[in-house]
């Protein structure tokens, strides 16, 4: 059922994640701000003793407008031979990020290895993690202003953009954050349909 | 040319001091990003840097006379560079390495510096992307050259 944390297929393009076949490769979780503490906090208490990354995503157009990932994975306590380890588990915790607050819990307590992963979010995302020891940026020097990850950043920098570039060097003038558009749009609706279990449309000029 | 004891030759201190200083360019230790692996393989045995004398890459900047600027240079890592070229002793040359260093290349972005000529004076740029390692040879010769007909930073050079 669509809520703010399980976002409509009706946000459709913006949300790559809520037509994408399951890949089987994971369990998913979706939780909120407010449990993602707790659920982490029960996830490593059964098992998933290793941080692997914190991911962000920038949905721009869509609510909750950010996802932060959280790849966990669940080493044997033993050591094990080849055999009886198999396939270890993993889960992938995602949680919905509103653009009005965008604050979380940090995990630091949970696993150490959640410190560097927070800082290069709050850095590229701008989402700040309450109970962090050392909140500051990480990739781009300190005293850079913005979160360069947001869809809505200027690619050549806010200064930059404002200027026109030269004919010659038209790389990319699509402006920050446009909505796909023509075959790019086509294979997506396309890639949407199939998800859907629909029949996907027919290309434009493809009737004959 | 075998010399016996007695004989002596004469010579310019000029033509001397450029010969010996161009045959010992010795670059700094610096990669950036994938050019740097062209300037490691000029350093092997196909390409063989040693036979322009510039084999010995130095960790220290106060050791080093040539900056191989080899790829992109982040906003970060610019004021970096600036200050280690200002930690090498005069005289110094820079080559900027490949697209990237030169101009930004593909990454017109918020992140890369348009040109490593923004921050520190360059002397010999070397196209390509990235630059075969006879390109960068190529570049170390014309330091070389410049500094034998007495270019800037020769040892001797007017002023």
């Amino acid at each position: 059922m669509p809520s703010s944390q399980n976002p409509s297929i009706a946000g459709l393009a913006l949300d790559p994640t809520g037509v994408r076949p399951d890949l089987g490769d994971a369990e998913v979780l979706r939780v909120g701000p407010s449990e993602i503490h707790a659920t982490l906090t029960a996830l490593r208490a059964g098992g998933c003793t290793m941080l692997l990354d914190i991911g962000g995503v920038d949905y721009l157009g869509r609510e909750p407008r950010y996802d932060v990932v959280y790849h966990l994975l669940a080493l044997p306590a033993a050591a094990a031979d080849v055999k009886t380890v198999g396939r270890p588990r993993r889960v992938r915790v995602l949680v919905g990020v509103p653009d009005a607050e965008p604050v979380l819990p940090s995990a630091i307590d949970l696993w150490p290895s959640a410190n560097w992963a927070e800082r290069e979010i709050f850095d590229f995302f701008g989402i700040r993690f309450t109970g962090h020891p050392n909140l500051k940026r990480i990739q781009m020097p300190e005293d850079w202003s913005g979160h360069p990850l947001r869809k809505d950043y200027p690619l050549r920098g806010p200064a930059k953009e404002a200027t026109p570039r030269p004919a010659f060097a038209l790389k990319s003038n699509v402006p920050a954050g446009a909505p796909p558009a023509g075959k790019v749009a086509a294979a997506l609706q396309r890639q949407i349909a199939r998800a859907r279990g629909q029949e996907p449309p027919k290309p434009a000029g493809d009737e004959a | 040319m075998e010399m016996r004891q007695g004989e002596f030759l004469l010579g310019k201190l000029d033509d001397v001091a450029r010969w010996a200083q161009s045959s010992s360019v010795w670059p700094l230790t610096m990669g950036l990003a994938c050019c740097a692996i062209e300037m490691m393989s000029a350093t092997n045995a196909t390409f063989d840097i040693a036979r322009f004398g510039s084999e010995v890459f130095r960790p220290s900047p106060r050791q080093a006379d040539l900056m191989i600027v080899s790829g992109r240079v982040a906003q970060k890592m610019a004021p970096i560079i600036k200050r280690l070229y200002d930690q090498m002793a005069d005289p110094k040359w820079v080559i900027s390495m490949g697209a990237c260093a030169s101009s930004g290349g593909v990454f017109d972005n918020y992140a890369i510096v348009q040109g490593v000529d923004t921050v520190i004076p360059v002397d010999v740029y070397v196209p390509g992307c990235p630059p075969t390692p006879d390109g960068l040879l190529y570049a170390l010769n014309l330091i070389q050259q410049q500094i034998r007909q007495g270019g800037r930073g020769g040892i001797l050079a007017k002023v």
